[in-house]
């Protein structure tokens, strides 16, 4: 029986690389879109206006305090009461970058915030803008504390990808529960879409790791 | 949309909400406990001069950490049953939280244990402290008060990822919102009410974590 | 070319400058010492509005500094400004901490900006070493750096804000030759120090300051060898016994 449902399994293959091809697109468009958006708002989140920093930061604490799950419903289902008909694809790729987006959001601003004030009070001696400051001074610097938790925070998104198929994109996730219906092996199935996301998120887990090490030791030496 | 938000059905619906926000929480609870005690055992796997211990310790933790929650629900969910073992679905939720909150408690413990520095321990030992005099005194103190913050966080993770519980039909918040989608195609109200009790749990839960933070912690001595 | 006219800071309700009056002229070295907390740094942090001012008026090179609508990058291009902690950019090599503001500020281009550069590098005695990167010099290096990352703006004014304070003894004096020259050559200072060598030597005036007032303002060898005020004299009793 069990040699039987292996065989049946790996007939199967090709709809799961379908569905690992489905997850890498919800979770790469969402991934983009998050790091946009997430740089944006977090520059704005370590600037000086207070009002929109507090925005900001009830939005962050909002997406923060509820699943995603429950994210992912509320563009489902609420955005077309109010005028937004959404399919299961889109309502995905935008909780998605919606929640990616605040945490993005909050690294960047940590990032930015870590950077010796001395150095903002240089560029403004030698009278460079707020924009020239930015650019050449603060976020070159800035990069270095928040690459490593930005990579984290992309297995994340990874991660929570598989999420979406409870509103039915067909994921790698997806497939597997499609699957186990008529190969009621769940370990067998299972262990396979377990498989293809560990595939994808150990090396980007141990580079992050390995980033987080090599910016520490040079930083000491500054 | 929100002049049509229907109170009167949230009323209605009240008791079954109630009964669900007590259900997240007995769930969430249940699995922490099993996720700390998991965490302790398997930090002290992966730090054991045991070979085979620490590789099976790094095994587990890792392949938690790079696979989808969800996924490992699905895995216990339809594969136990394979294997003949019949569970109730709850029980089932919770094994899979457990195992999933334990493997980050691990690394919690490890990261709070390791960051004692080790000019503590030689003091303890030259002092003629012995191992366990050593741990009860020195490094479990200052292990909890550096690791406080961090378990609290991941409880918080933990009662945001019993809401994918609803997708293995357990009735709790998520499930609440549901079915009040499904019943009277409300998804607004249900989802609405669902998130606002996620975050009355996630602002208690903050506020507990900075309250026990400024009692408990055990500031290093400079 | 500096002129403060009744100027006063408060920190939240901490009056820090108290009716500040001084004028500084075209080529002038002018040393500002005083005990801790005196307000010294803060006095000259306010030429460059790093700190702004409530009450009174600074005015430099015939602009008024905390003027709400004035263009503070054009008179900031004016000022070369030299910080206690060096501040270089870790992440630019010497060549590139000095050539960034021409090229962004003054809109140079890169070729001139390096040309200028190399020669403000020689002349800190950093010429062999435009390539390197701050993590790679000593401290008296960094600062001589930063030096010359002022000079890289031709400036018209230089401050110094205890340029000499964080560095290890034996680099002190390669950082005042550098100051020195650059006083021998003309050039308008205002330095924050302790080292009343320095002051002797090259300053015109010393502006001696205790709890946010100016208390004596005189030519350096009349104030240290004759000072007039009761603080005054107590100040460099404990300075000068070691």
């Amino acid at each position: 029986m069990w040699s039987f449902y292996f065989h049946e399994l790996m007939r199967s293959l090709p709809f799961f690389l379908k569905g690992l091809w489905m997850t890498v697109a919800v979770a790469g468009l969402g991934l983009i879109a998050a790091t946009i958006i997430g740089f944006i708002l977090g520059i704005v989140r370590a600037g000086r206006n207070k009002i929109l920093r507090s925005i900001i930061g009830v939005w962050v604490d909002l997406i923060r305090g509820t699943p995603f799950l429950v994210q992912v419903f509320i563009v489902f289902f609420i955005l077309p009461s109010a005028g937004i008909e959404l399919e299961a694809f889109p309502a995905a790729v935008i909780a998605l970058s919606n929640m990616g987006a605040s945490f993005i959001c909050e690294i960047v601003a940590s990032g930015i915030l870590s950077v010796p004030k001395g150095q903002r009070e240089a560029a403004t001696a030698s009278g460079l803008s707020n924009y020239q400051q930015l650019r050449y001074i603060i976020l070159p610097q800035a990069m270095r504390s928040i690459i490593p938790p930005l990579v984290g925070q992309y297995v994340l998104i990874i991660k929570d990808s598989s999420v979406v198929s409870a509103i039915g994109v067909v994921d790698v996730t997806r497939v597997g529960w499609l699957t186990v219906q008529r190969i009621p092996e769940g370990l067998m199935v299972f262990g396979l879409v377990g498989i293809l996301y560990f595939a994808i998120c150990y090396p980007l887990i141990n580079l992050s790791n390995y980033m987080e090490r090599r910016m520490t030791v040079t930083a000491t030496r500054l | 949309m929100l002049e049509a938000f229907n109170f009167r059905v949230i009323l209605e619906y009240m008791p079954l909400y109630l009964q669900c926000f007590l259900a997240t929480l007995w769930l969430s609870v249940l699995s922490l406990i099993g996720a700390i005690l998991v965490g302790i055992i398997a930090c002290a796997m992966r730090l054991s001069q045991s070979r085979a211990l620490s590789r099976a310790g790094a095994v587990y933790i890792e392949s938690i950490r790079s696979t989808p929650l969800l996924v490992q629900l699905y895995f216990f969910y339809f594969g136990l049953p394979s294997l003949g073992v019949m569970l109730p679905e709850w029980i089932t939720g919770v094994i899979a939280l457990t195992l999933n909150s334990g493997a980050y408690y691990a690394e919690i413990i490890r990261a709070g244990i390791q960051a004692i520095a080790y000019g503590q321990i030689e003091a303890g030992i030259a002092s003629g402290l012995n191992y366990f005099q050593r741990m009860r005194y020195i490094i479990l103190p200052q292990a909890l008060g550096m690791t406080i913050r961090p378990m609290l966080g991941q409880a918080i993770v933990l009662v945001k990822d019993s809401s994918l519980l609803s997708l293995i039909s357990i009735m709790e918040l998520t499930r609440a919102g549901q079915l009040l989608t499904s019943d009277r195609f409300m998804p607004t109200e249900g989802f609405l009410t669902t998130a606002a009790f996620y975050l009355l749990l996630y602002y208690l839960l903050k506020t507990f974590s900075g309250w026990s933070e400024k009692r408990l912690i055990f500031r290093e001595a400079h | 070319m500096i002129s403060f006219k009744n100027v006063n800071k408060w920190f939240g309700d901490l009056h820090v400058l108290k009716d500040i009056n001084l004028e500084v002229s075209h080529g002038e070295v002018v040393v500002v010492c005083g005990p801790s907390g005196s307000g010294k740094s803060t006095l000259i942090r306010c030429i460059n509005r790093l700190e702004p001012i409530q009450k009174g008026e600074l005015v430099v090179d015939n602009m008024n500094v905390h003027d709400k609508k004035i263009n503070m990058t054009k008179i900031r291009a004016e000022i070369g400004f030299i910080f206690q902690s060096f501040n270089l950019y870790p992440h630019m090599t010497a060549l590139g901490n000095v050539t960034i503001a021409p090229i962004r500020v003054r809109k140079m281009s890169k070729e001139e900006a390096e040309k200028i550069a190399k020669k403000a590098l020689v002349r800190v005695g950093l010429g062999d070493r435009i390539n390197h990167y701050p993590a790679q010099l000593s401290g008296g290096q960094q600062q001589r750096v930063a030096i010359a990352r002022g000079l890289g703006m031709k400036p018209k004014i230089m401050l110094f804000d205890e340029p000499t304070s964080a560095l290890d003894p034996e680099m002190i004096n390669e950082v005042l030759d550098v100051m020195r020259d650059l006083a021998k050559e003309g050039m308008t200072m205002m330095v924050v120090t302790h080292e009343m060598g320095f002051a002797r030597e090259v300053a015109s005036r010393v502006v001696f300051m205790d709890d946010g007032q100016i208390i004596e303002v005189a030519p350096p060898n009349d104030f240290f060898t004759n000072p007039q005020s009761e603080r005054g004299k107590h100040f460099l009793s404990s300075i000068l016994t070691h």
